[in-house]
């Protein structure tokens, strides 16, 4: 194995590798260049193929990643999702998801570094998630999608061989969760009784952007409840426990509201901002449920704003209502999914240019 | 066959300090609080024995506002400003 000594420092080394498959997934592993799973073998071809889905050049840093700050160029982003498996028309999605995580507030540096379970959420929205065949229906968070499956693991590939995290080495995961190996859906638009996340940011609905939130696991909720009042209320009784980053930090918890919840909680007269509101305020959980060295970290984090913080103090999940954030996917059935976040991370949207 | 590594130089890879301080006598010594429980008792031990043993002028105590989040550029640059040395670190 041997660097090509001619190639700038911003372009990729070629390397000398096994022409046995088996043998070259081995080669891939000892370097820890991959999650665990088998890669497709990036190949000169198979990255010039890749790189025919932007307009970019190879050598363009499109932003530089933490803990390491390894520079994401265009044809690091590229061969990473060719290992991934992604297919060619996914590239632009994977550049502005750099793009977006490499944002201060988005505090990448803690993501990848802290001992919590944190996955980086790919949330999809606009025209680029129907022709990708990002799922944002039945089973959207789970397997059987490529378009799902395969952003993900590359977005976690850049993590980990641009940024250098590796686990048990700059990645200091506790645990870890599944979602490591790749969290990525798509809103489901069509079934959302409300302005999805990008016409909510800004955005216009033609408009295809993607969105990294820092997402600490998925907590099922599955609740028959048929009215508004009801639902609202186990939702935000199942928000509030004692071992959340959110109420300690003050952060930005999620719900993927499945399409039947939205439709019982739009029928109740009311807006997306409605629920955060009444998620915000019936979510309050006593300082007194959490242990002493908590509450003396929420002094230290939330003290500006809340004053002394004792055992009768009611925390709110996030700093303010609108932090807390909704989106609608999913398959029929009654289901919602909670998702906690790190709680020192906001999420970060950017448009998707396939130009 | 030939592959591309996918992975890229870290960064920072060949820093330096910058200069060394030498003799702690005189100086100003600054700590960042990582706001973990334990720091702050840390920090006031080893402020002590800086004073005492060390003849350290003055120490400086800063807290970021959460452990998992960088301290805040005004903290940076007023410690820059007033600090021969800075020590930031995790204790618990």
């Amino acid at each position: 194995m041997s660097a090509s000594a001619t190639q700038p420092l911003t372009r990729a080394a070629l390397v000398e590798a096994p022409d046995d498959l088996d043998e070259l997934i081995e080669f891939f592993h000892a370097r820890r260049w991959s999650d665990g799973l088998p890669i497709v073998p990036p190949t000169r071809e198979r990255v010039a193929r890749m790189l025919s889905g932007t307009a970019r050049k190879p050598e363009e840093v499109i932003a530089k990643i933490a803990p390491g700050f390894g520079e994401a160029t265009v044809e690091r982003i590229a061969i990473n999702a060719v290992m991934a498996g992604c297919r060619v028309d996914y590239l632009p999605l994977l550049i502005a998801a750099t793009q977006a995580m490499a944002e201060p507030q988005f505090n990448l540096q803690g993501i990848q570094a802290t001992t919590n379970p944190v996955a980086v959420w790919l949330l999809v929205n606009g025209p680029i998630a129907e022709q990708l065949g990002v799922n944002g229906g039945m089973n959207c968070l789970g397997q059987g999608t490529v378009a799902n499956a395969t952003l993900g693991r590359a977005l976690r590939l850049i993590l980990q061989n641009i940024g250098g995290a590796l686990p048990g080495d700059m990645d200091r995961a506790t645990h870890g969760q599944p979602g490591k190996f790749s969290f990525c859906c798509a809103e489901n638009e069509a079934q959302s009784p409300w302005d999805a996340l990008h016409v909510e940011r800004g955005y216009k609905r033609n408009q295809s952007t993607v969105t990294v939130i820092a997402a600490a696991g998925t907590h099922n909720l599955n609740t028959h409840a048929d009215n508004a009042d009801e639902l609202i209320k186990v939702i935000a009784d199942t928000m509030a426990f004692p071992a959340s980053n959110d109420y300690w930090i003050g952060g930005e918890p999620w719900l993927v509201l499945g399409p039947q919840h939205a439709a019982i909680l739009a029928a109740g007269g009311l807006s997306k901002l409605d629920v955060k509101r009444r998620l915000w305020e019936e979510s309050k959980l006593s300082a007194g449920r959490m242990c002493a060295k908590e509450v003396l970290r929420t002094q230290s984090t939330r003290g500006a704003a809340l004053g002394t913080i004792t055992s009768e103090t009611m925390l709110t999940v996030a700093q303010q209502a609108e932090d807390i954030g909704i989106v609608v996917a999913g398959g029929p059935g009654t289901h919602t999914v909670y998702v906690a976040s790190f709680g020192d991370a906001r999420a970060v949207t950017r448009e998707v240019l396939t130009a | 066959m030939q592959v591309y590594d996918p992975t890229a130089p870290v960064a920072g890879a060949t820093q330096n300090l910058r200069r060394t301080v030498g003799d702690l006598r005189g100086k100003v010594i600054g700590f960042i609080d990582n706001t973990k429980p334990n720091f702050k008792l840390l920090v006031d031990d080893l402020g002590e024995l800086l004073t005492e043993r060390y003849g350290v002028k003055a120490v400086i105590k800063q807290v970021k506002r959460s452990v998992a989040t960088p301290a805040a550029a005004n903290v940076l640059d007023d410690l820059a400003t007033q600090c021969d040395l800075v020590i930031t670190g995790s204790g618990d």
